[in-house]
């Protein structure tokens, strides 16, 4: 897609109102919201609930279909789909995991995860649906293999973060985990042959140009070989690998420091999710989402990135997390904030003005 | 010239020998307590640390016991996971606090035990269990 010769808006589509008190995350249900099936949202908050949102085909607009409550008993800070999108994984201040089981629109817990010493702050699944990650305030990264009869196995306990660790993320293609922090760092965790040895095979610091404050969110680009992290240190970085070599499995192929998007933001950036049309999504603590691309005119060192646009107010107080819809038709766009609602923004060219190709 | 110095060598040298006798008294005294200090934080940590590893010892000893018992106690991972820390335990330097590798060896059994814990859905502790974290701090 050309961004060159457009101009662009992110539209609100709708404002999703029922949390009592902050939303900290968003997921789309994967395979939902192309085809006849209708989008399906979950979000999740300090009011320690889930809801979980269905667009009505009849009328388009979002409705709350389910409440997922009465399990935990604080914040609940993350939620992921598992890729078949039958469970939903909820993370919670509570020192729990919860798995939750969609049985034709209504949610059961069906396991709860319990070893980490206090706050869970993000869960992840990798691409198969085999294995979940969960992270937290006790400094440590756990790996858990999903087993037949809703069964849970912890292959692993990873610890090597200083600090409170923020979010994990899987690659989307590969078994490998990104894990960022309240230590600046972002690590990258991968297996030892077929061991259930997990080892931090990287550690993207300041000395390899990475971010001088905490790490809060991590996104890939839809062929996984970028990633991109966004800090308190109102930066966004831009990594790079070989993800030939990577796929070959010949060794550990490395990231690299691609780009460094600053001067942009003057608050932290709590939120980045990459659209799988290369869309750059930033949510921030200046209330405003950002959308970058990357621009044509490569530097001699790497890629180059602009700001597309800047939505201002588009939350009452902090953006919390910001999640493009997987699939590509629609380019929508779901955010979370502070001032308790979740916003769909439709992202598309400005019916108003065009600009003028000579 | 001389006559007068040895008059006056007595005080000049007063604060210097005051000095030295402070010292040598601080000297002895400092060995004796700091010898019982070390003595006392010997016995404090020696007994943490050989609390914590009897505690994974009998741990493992009831986990092997109950797989003797029924070989499908707990899945193959889990059993794997409880033989290494049973290696562990095995190696562990116990008479030799200064060798490098204890802390390394305790960090791993930690971190076994723990995946073990929440693999067996299990919450084991004895009172004073050193926790991972520091806590304290409030933030998101």
């Amino acid at each position: 897609m050309n961004f060159a010769d457009e101009i662009f808006e992110l539209r609100e589509l709708q404002r999703l109102e029922g949390h009592a008190d902050r939303v900290w995350g968003l997921a789309w249900k994967p395979a939902t919201g192309a085809d006849g099936v209708p989008a399906v949202l979950a979000s999740c908050s300090g009011d320690k609930t889930v809801r979980v949102w269905e667009q009505s085909p009849l009328t388009g607009s979002f409705q709350c279909k389910a409440v997922l409550e009465e399990t935990h008993n604080r914040t609940v800070r993350s939620c992921a789909w598992s890729p078949s999108g039958k469970l939903l994984a909820t993370a919670s201040f509570d020192a729990t995991t919860a798995i939750w089981e969609d049985i034709g629109g209504d949610f059961a817990c069906i396991s709860t995860l319990e070893g980490h010493e206090n706050e869970v702050k993000s869960v992840s699944w990798n691409a198969s649906g085999s294995l979940l990650a969960t992270c937290g305030r006790d400094k440590s990264v756990w790996i858990w293999e999903v087993l037949p009869h809703n069964e849970f196995d912890c292959v692993s306990v990873l610890q090597g973060h200083t600090q409170d660790v923020k979010m994990v993320q899987w690659h989307p293609t590969m078994d490998i985990l990104f894990s960022c922090s309240y230590d600046n760092t972002i690590k990258i965790w991968a297996e030892d042959g077929d061991n259930d040895d997990w080892h931090c095979v990287q550690t993207l610091n300041e000395s390899n140009s990475g971010h001088t404050s905490t790490v809060w969110a991590l996104s890939f680009n839809a062929t996984g070989d970028k990633m991109v992290s966004c800090s308190d240190d109102l930066t966004i970085k831009i990594w790079g690998s070989d993800i030939m070599r990577m796929q070959s499995g010949d060794g550990n192929a490395p990231w690299k420091h691609l780009s460094t998007l600053s001067g942009y933001h003057d608050r932290t950036i709590f939120s980045v999710h990459w659209s799988r049309d290369g869309i750059i999504a930033s949510g921030a603590a200046d209330d405003a989402i950002r959308l970058f691309v990357e621009s044509e005119d490569h530097l001699v060192d790497g890629p180059s990135y602009k700001l597309l646009l800047k939505k201002e107010k588009a939350h009452e107080m902090d953006v919390n997390a910001v999640q493009w819809s997987s699939m590509e038709v629609n380019r929508r766009l779901a955010s979370a904030s502070d001032d308790g609602t979740v916003k769909i923004w439709e992202f598309a060219a400005s019916s108003a003005h065009k600009k003028l190709q000579l | 010239m001389d006559s007068t110095v040895d008059i006056f060598e007595s005080s000049l040298n007063l604060e210097e020998t005051h000095f030295k006798e402070g010292f040598d008294e601080g000297y002895g005294d400092g060995l004796i307590s700091g010898k019982q200090e070390g003595e006392q934080v010997g016995l404090k940590t020696g007994f943490e640390v050989g609390e914590e590893l009897g505690f994974y010892r009998g741990c493992v000893d009831v986990w092997n016991s109950a797989i003797r018992v029924d070989p499908n106690f707990v899945s193959a991972r889990i059993q794997k996971s409880i033989k290494q820390m049973d290696d562990m335990l095995q190696k562990y330097p116990m008479s030799e606090p200064e060798n490098e590798s204890v802390s390394d060896i305790m960090d791993s059994l930690r971190l076994k035990f723990r995946a073990i814990c929440a693999s067996l859905n299990v919450k084991l502790e004895y009172s004073g269990y050193p926790r991972a974290s520091d806590g304290g701090k409030i933030e998101f």
